[in-house]
């Protein structure tokens, strides 16, 4: 997984690209330490170009939607398609962060 | 200021009981390097006249490290080297050869026989002893990571054979068989020693002929997950599946224990089900688990069924909602961790609409075992599968 971060004043849009696995954690640490310290309040994260995310992967955006409440902020998914979606639909992420288009 | 502790390195095991070795020809030269060795407080020194004399002196004396030199009558040390890393019990050993040939061709030759290191006469000292030291030092480490290796892997062995048998095996599914007419078969292939899948049934004490079952998949796998499927399994046993005819209210309470039990970011998903041979059919409950699927004989395809609900673990008051699935005599019941259907399949994955086109043409194969080996083969045929698989088919007696 690969990831690109456009930080504004009110919203961040961070770009998730390839495949969201186990194999990442490292990685997703990162991302939500820098998504803590920005400035937006809305931390949208852009799933158009996620290929794949596995159990694991889940568990993470989980993760991180937690850790934004935290550091009162927002988390959004943004624009999952194929089997991310899928994935996402049939675990009702909905109910838990919030999921958009 | 304060200082912060800084975590002591590992103990080093005393060097100074380790066994070495001297192999040369020159009397003078094997003195010389013993008293070196003494003085530096190394007590457990033989040695050796030459490469035969050292090869037979090995058995007994069973040196740490070897000081060799290579120009020796009868065997030389190129000889004995290539001799003793043939015997893999010797294969580790460090073998410092000390010299007078200084050509560059010599040291390759030497470190092509199976030297480990290489210093040239006149010795120095100082750097003699200290890449003695070195080289004993490293033994040691290997030797304990080898150690500690073997013993991981003996544990996770042995862990792996209590989490097989937390799943039912033939005994229990010839009971079923016996009390139900439901003939069921499994698979069960983790992707490391341990996993997060595991599955369980049981007949209904309170109605005969009924059947609860269920598939868990936790998030991850390995330890971590492997062990959450104790706990899940702890609670399992404690949950009376025959006390209520909705599986979506079983499926609460054992999200609300598992809720507490948890660390974020882990979760489990569940399909919990009972098979009801007078109504004729599944009713079961999901909390984001694959989808089940079910035929009945003469079926072209199978009938999925819808499996949304949260995952256990996350929302203590998360509620569920209880479905029905035909299943007449003589039909089936699929069930399958998510890694049969994220195999990749080009740019996307295998999903359920691939695994169903994928057991159509063997719906009716009578044999429950050869269906789930079929499948399996096709599985492992269409991508890598890097997380633990299981598969599970229940067939009702016609």
């Amino acid at each position: 997984m690969d990831y690109a971060i456009e930080a504004k004043d009110h919203e961040s849009i961070v770009r998730l690209r390839g495949r969201l696995t186990f194999n990442d954690h490292a990685k997703l640490r990162t991302l939500i330490t820098e998504m803590q310290g920005s400035k937006g309040k809305r931390q949208i994260l852009d799933l158009g170009n996620l290929e794949f995310v596995d159990s694991a992967g889940i568990g993470m955006l989980l993760i991180a939607h937690e850790e934004m409440g935290n550091a009162d902020k927002q988390l959004v998914l943004r624009g999952a398609a194929g089997q991310v979606k899928r994935v996402l639909s049939v675990a009702q992420l909905g109910k838990i962060v919030t999921v958009e288009d | 200021m304060i200082d912060t502790p800084v975590p002591a390195p590992p103990p080093l095991p005393d060097l100074q009981t380790c066994r070495i070795l001297v192999v040369d020809d020159n009397r003078v030269n094997r003195h010389l390097l013993l008293a070196l060795l003494e003085r530096d407080g190394f007590h457990a020194v033989d040695v050796a006249e030459d490469g035969i004399d050292a090869l037979e002196r090995l058995p007994a004396f069973r040196p740490d490290l070897i000081l060799l030199d290579l120009m020796m009558p009868r065997m030389d040390g190129f000889e004995m080297c290539r001799r003793l890393r043939a015997d893999p019990q010797w294969q580790d050993l460090p073998v410092l050869v000390q010299s007078s040939l200084n050509q560059a061709g010599d040291r390759a030759r030497a470190f092509a026989a199976g030297a480990t290191d290489y210093v040239t006469k006149p010795l120095n000292a100082l750097e003699l002893l200290a890449r003695v030291r070195i080289h004993l030092q490293k033994r040691a480490l290997l030797r304990d990571l080898t150690q500690f290796r073997q013993r991981t892997e003996a544990e996770l062995a042995f862990a792996r054979r209590m989490q097989e048998r937390l799943m039912p095996g033939p005994d229990r599914c010839a009971a079923v068989e016996a009390a139900t007419g439901i003939t069921v078969n499994s698979h069960f292939a983790p992707s490391s020693e341990l996993g997060g899948d595991f599955w369980g049934m049981r007949p209904d004490s309170h109605h005969p002929g009924r059947l609860h079952l269920y598939l868990v998949d936790f998030s991850g796998h390995g330890v971590g997950a492997a062990l959450n499927t104790f706990r899940l399994h702890a609670i399992l046993q404690q949950t009376d599946f025959g006390g209520t005819d909705n599986p979506a209210d079983a499926l609460a309470a054992i999200n609300r224990r598992l809720c507490t039990l948890l660390p974020r970011g882990q979760f489990a998903t569940m399909l919990i089900g009972m098979i009801d041979p007078e109504a004729g059919c599944l009713r079961y409950a999901s909390a984001g688990s694959t989808k089940p699927m079910v035929w009945a004989p003469g079926d072209a395809a199978p009938t999925p069924g819808d499996s949304a609900g949260l995952p256990l673990g996350l929302v203590g008051q998360a509620t569920y909602e209880t479905r029905e699935l035909p299943l007449p005599p003589g039909g089936r019941l699929f069930l399958y961790s998510d890694a049969a259907i994220e195999i990749p399949v080009g740019a996307d994955v295998l999903d359920d609409t691939g695994l169903a086109a994928l057991i159509a043409p063997h719906l009716h194969e009578p044999d429950g075992a050869r269906f789930l080996s079929t499948l399996t083969a096709a599985l492992h045929a269409t991508g890598p599968i890097d997380d633990d698989l299981t598969a599970l088919l229940f067939t009702r007696r016609s």
